[in-house]
Formats: structure tokens, sequence, C-alpha cells
């Protein structure tokens, strides 16, 4: 869907390049993850995608189609773009700020106000009480709500964001990514997500871009990155706790021994999770209840069994050095 | 007060139509040089000369208004055409002034939001750039305005009439009704302009601030 081959950009009187040689591919319906500190080269990476800015060498290629020789205007009507200070236009209503793509494609009246409706309920606002007012009366959350309203209001399939969630407390950030998530299950679009934050970058990611420096450090699934990272850079940024996310990462059907292999009946103090929740959940699980094993269900039936023990191994197995 | 509200109400009316003449030819013409030249210096490609030329406006506004015209008086001579003129660079030094500070402060991550959803330069400028700088256009223009009105009293210095001529008559006369019933038109039309323009600054101004 996206392919970047090679691209390199410095900016003028910049010592090193921002970004160095950077090759990747999206692939469609992916969220691919741009992590890595400040400066790292992430967001000049997502602005060179909708040619916000040029690259000074290398291609980028959209659905095939080399970026360079499209139209910068339609190009980028053709992808969402979200960024972390949203950039509502403040003497635009809320309905007339996400009507602006539609707008800019001539879409008929009637067609674009359906869409505006359609698309704040779907992020959780109510065209009614927010319709009609302007980006100040609003806060932040709901900013960023129509933040995202915004960039899906054409429908494009591609969508660049650039710390969407950035500006918000923890609370709220939580609750955006979890409703991002699920607005994605059922849209599938191809998505660019720039991030600082290695937790949300391993929540949001079907794939990460670890970057430092302009350059490409590793590439992978969230677990892949996880479970092998590619140098000490990449160790630090997951910080200490990364046995930890990986069992947030890995489901308890996968862990569990199964239910016909034990003798001992499992479950025991109705202490059960379902096979398809992270290990996490029954980590938490067995301190609650002081118990070293939880039984693993699939919906009503027990299938497994899940011990103390084993967690341990696999976290020992997969971060390789005992701790 | 017999002859106070005579210069009053018979001998000063009578240059009312010029001075407003003396204020409103050289507005226009400056409303026309400095919004398209602030719009012009406010483009990416010429950003750089921006400040050089607020610089410049800046320091042109501090030179007082009767040294303006001393200062063309030399070279186009007496008359009401060096009058216009003068008043005319004058009136545009706020207007462009407040049009570069202005679109210079229209935050970047509007424009960036609108750049990354499609729209080109000339719709960033007319969709977002301009209606946002108007509060603040709309000052420059009332600034020039009220400034334009006390500054082409001085016109008459040159031989450019006005209501000057009322109140310099009664200066060199030593007739003090004339002075005063000249200032109290002055006064007047600037109060009455200021409010013209005010009526439609909020015509103008984008509904969020109202």
């Amino acid at each position: 869907m996206i392919r970047v081959d090679n691209i390199t950009k410095t900016f003028p009187g910049a010592e090193r390049h921002a970004v160095d040689r950077v090759t990747f591919n999206v692939n469609e319906g992916n969220i691919c993850v741009f992590a890595g500190p400040s400066g790292c080269g992430k967001t000049t990476i997502l602005r060179m995608i909708n040619r916000l800015i040029e690259p000074d060498e290398g291609e980028i290629f959209i659905n095939g189609e080399n970026a360079r020789t499209m139209n910068p205007a339609t190009l980028r009507r053709t992808i969402g773009y979200v960024i972390q200070q949203i950039g509502l236009l403040p003497h635009r209503t809320i309905e007339q700020n996400v009507a602006i793509v539609p707008g800019l494609l001539k879409w008929p009246r009637d067609k674009t106000r359906k869409r505006v409706l359609e698309l704040l309920e779907m992020v959780g606002l109510d065209p009614g009480e927010v319709g009609r007012k302007y980006p100040h009366q609003l806060s932040g959350g709901q900013m960023q709500r129509v933040g995202v309203a915004r960039a899906m209001a054409a429908d494009p399939p591609i969508m660049l964001m650039d710390e969407p969630f950035g500006a918000v407390d923890p609370i709220v950030r939580v609750r955006l990514q979890d409703e991002f998530l699920h607005l994605q299950q059922a849209f599938k679009k191809t998505i660019c997500f720039v991030t600082h934050d290695i937790n949300e970058a391993i929540k949001m990611g079907d794939y990460l871009v670890i970057l430092n420096a302009g350059r490409i450090i590793q590439m992978g699934t969230p677990i892949e990155v996880l479970t092998s990272p590619a140098d000490a850079f990449v160790r630090d940024l997951l910080g200490d706790d990364r046995g930890v996310k990986i069992l947030d990462l890995t489901r308890s059907g996968s862990l569990m021994e199964p239910a016909n292999a034990l003798p001992e009946s499992p479950g025991r103090n109705g202490c059960t999770v379902q096979a398809v929740q992270p290990v996490k959940i029954a980590l938490e699980m067995m301190m609650k209840k002081n118990a070293d094993q939880v039984g693993v269900c699939e919906g009503e039936t027990i299938v497994g069994i899940l011990t103390w023990n084993g967690i341990k191994e696999h976290i020992n197995r997969v971060s390789g050095d005992g701790s | 007060m017999d002859i106070f509200m005579d210069s009053l109400l018979r001998r000063a009316p009578g240059y009312l139509p010029e001075h407003l003449q003396l204020v409103i030819i050289p507005m226009a013409i400056a409303i026309l040089i400095s919004l398209p030249a602030g719009i012009i210096v406010t483009r990416p490609g010429y950003r750089r000369y921006a400040e050089k030329v607020m610089a410049l406006f800046n320091t042109a506004q501090t030179i007082p208004p009767l040294a303006v015209i001393a200062i063309f008086f030399p070279f186009l001579g007496l008359g009401y055409g060096p009058a216009i003129l003068a008043l005319t660079i004058y009136a545009l030094l706020p207007i462009a002034r407040n049009t570069i500070a202005a679109i210079s402060s229209v935050p970047e991550d509007v424009k960036e939001a609108a750049r990354g959803m499609g729209m080109t330069p000339k719709e960033v400028l007319f969709h977002v750039e301009l209606p946002l700088s108007v509060p603040v256009i709309m000052a420059g223009i009332k600034t020039s305005a009220v400034l334009t009105v006390s500054t082409a009293v001085l016109a008459a210095l040159v031989g450019g009439k006005g209501m000057g001529a009322v109140i310099f008559a009664g200066i060199n006369f030593f007739r003090p009704e004339l002075i005063l019933a000249g200032t109290i038109y002055i006064g007047m039309m600037a109060v009455i302009l200021e409010r013209l323009i005010s009526l439609a600054e909020y015509m103008l101004v984008p509904a969020h601030i109202k």
C-alpha cells in the first residue's frame, strides 16, 4: 500500500540527515508505528508521505504510484492526516471542520452533511451537542475526536497520525486508543502512526519501526521487537519491564497446559481467565486470589490451566537474559 | 455664544465634504495598496522580508504627520494632490503593519492541518489565513482612519483645504470659536468613522470571536 524506498532528507543548515536511507513497506489494513526519541526523524518521514516535506533522495510509492508524480493537494485529499495539535480551524464550527475535505472534493451538500453526522457519532460525539460549537468550546479529548473524524471524513484508505493522542491526559488517552483500535477493526485503514511513547507503540502497532537519529534501528511486530531487541538502544527504549510487556501481548491460551493433561481440577476458587485475554490478566488474578494457577476458559468451558511456573519459564525463555 | 453657533452651524459645515474627501481617498488608496502588500510579504517565498518590512513600517510610523507633509512639500509643492499623497503614505503604515502581523500570527498548526488536508496555498489564504486575520486588519484600518481624520487638518497648511482651513483661520485671526467648531467636527468625524468601521468589523469577523 505504501512503499518507501531509500529516502533521505537533510534540512538546510543541519549537520546530519534528518532521515537517512529509510526503506519500509506498510501493508494494507495495518497500523505501522514509528517510534523513537524526539529528533529521530519519525515526523519527517510521515510528512514526506503526504509531501508536506519533499525527500532529497529516494521514492515513495502509494498504491504503486510514485508520490512525486501526483499533485500534492490531490494526494493529500486522499490521505487522512491527524496531528498532535489537532489544528482545527478556530473560525469554523465542528461540523464545518469535519466537512473540510468533502468540501474540497466538492461533495454534494446533503451527502457531506450525512457523512459529518455519521462521523461525529462514530467517534463518540453527540452531533446535536457539539456540531454547532466552535473548537475552543470543546475539551481536549473532544477536540482529538473531532481531529480523527475530520481525517476520516472522505473515507481515505490511508491515514497519517502524528501523536494523535499526545495532548490529552493519560486516562482519556487510553480510552481514545481503545476506541480507535475498535474503529480500526471495522475500517481496516492503512495507517502510519508516530509516537514517542513505546507503550502506545506496542499497543497500537501491527508493525513497529524503531528509529534513532534518522535511521531505522529495528523493524518487526511488537512481539518480535520485545522478544529480540536489536541492540542496547532498543532495549533501553522498551524499558526494564520488557517481560511484563510481553505478557501483555501474549494470550493466556498460548501458554496454558491443556486441561486433560492435568490431574487436578483447574479453576478452583472460580479463578479463570479467557484464553484470548493477555497473560497479564491471569497474573493479576493469581496475585489477588493468592493462587499459583488459574483456569483458562473458552467461553464457559475450561480448556486448560496456566501456572505461575509456566509463565516464569516463558519470560526467561523469551527475554533470553534470565531477567 | 451667537458667534460660536454661527461658526459651528454656518461657517464650518461647508468644509466637511472637503475634509471627508481628504480622509476617504487616502484611506481607499492605502487599503488597496497595503492589503495586497501585506499578503505578498507573508507568502512562504517572501517571508524572510516580512520582518524587515515590519521594522521599516514601525520606524516610519514614528515620524510625526507634520514632518511627513514637510518632507514632501519641497518635492510636490502645495495643493490638494500633495496633501492626498502625504496622507496616503501616512495611512498605509498601520494597515500594512497590522496585515503582516495578523497573517504571520495565524497558528502554524492550523495552517499545517489545512495544507495536510489538501488545501492549495490559495485555499489556505482565503479559507484560513484571511478570515483569522480580519480582527487585527480591521483594527489597523480603524487606527489609520482615526489618524487620518486628525492628520488631514494639517493638509490646510499645504493648501489642501478641509476642516484645517477653519481651525487655522481661527488660530491666525484669533477667533477661538472657529477653532472650537472645527475641532468639534473633527472629533465627531473620528468617532462616527470609528463606529462605522467597528460595525463593518463586527459583520466581517469570524463567528467564534463574537
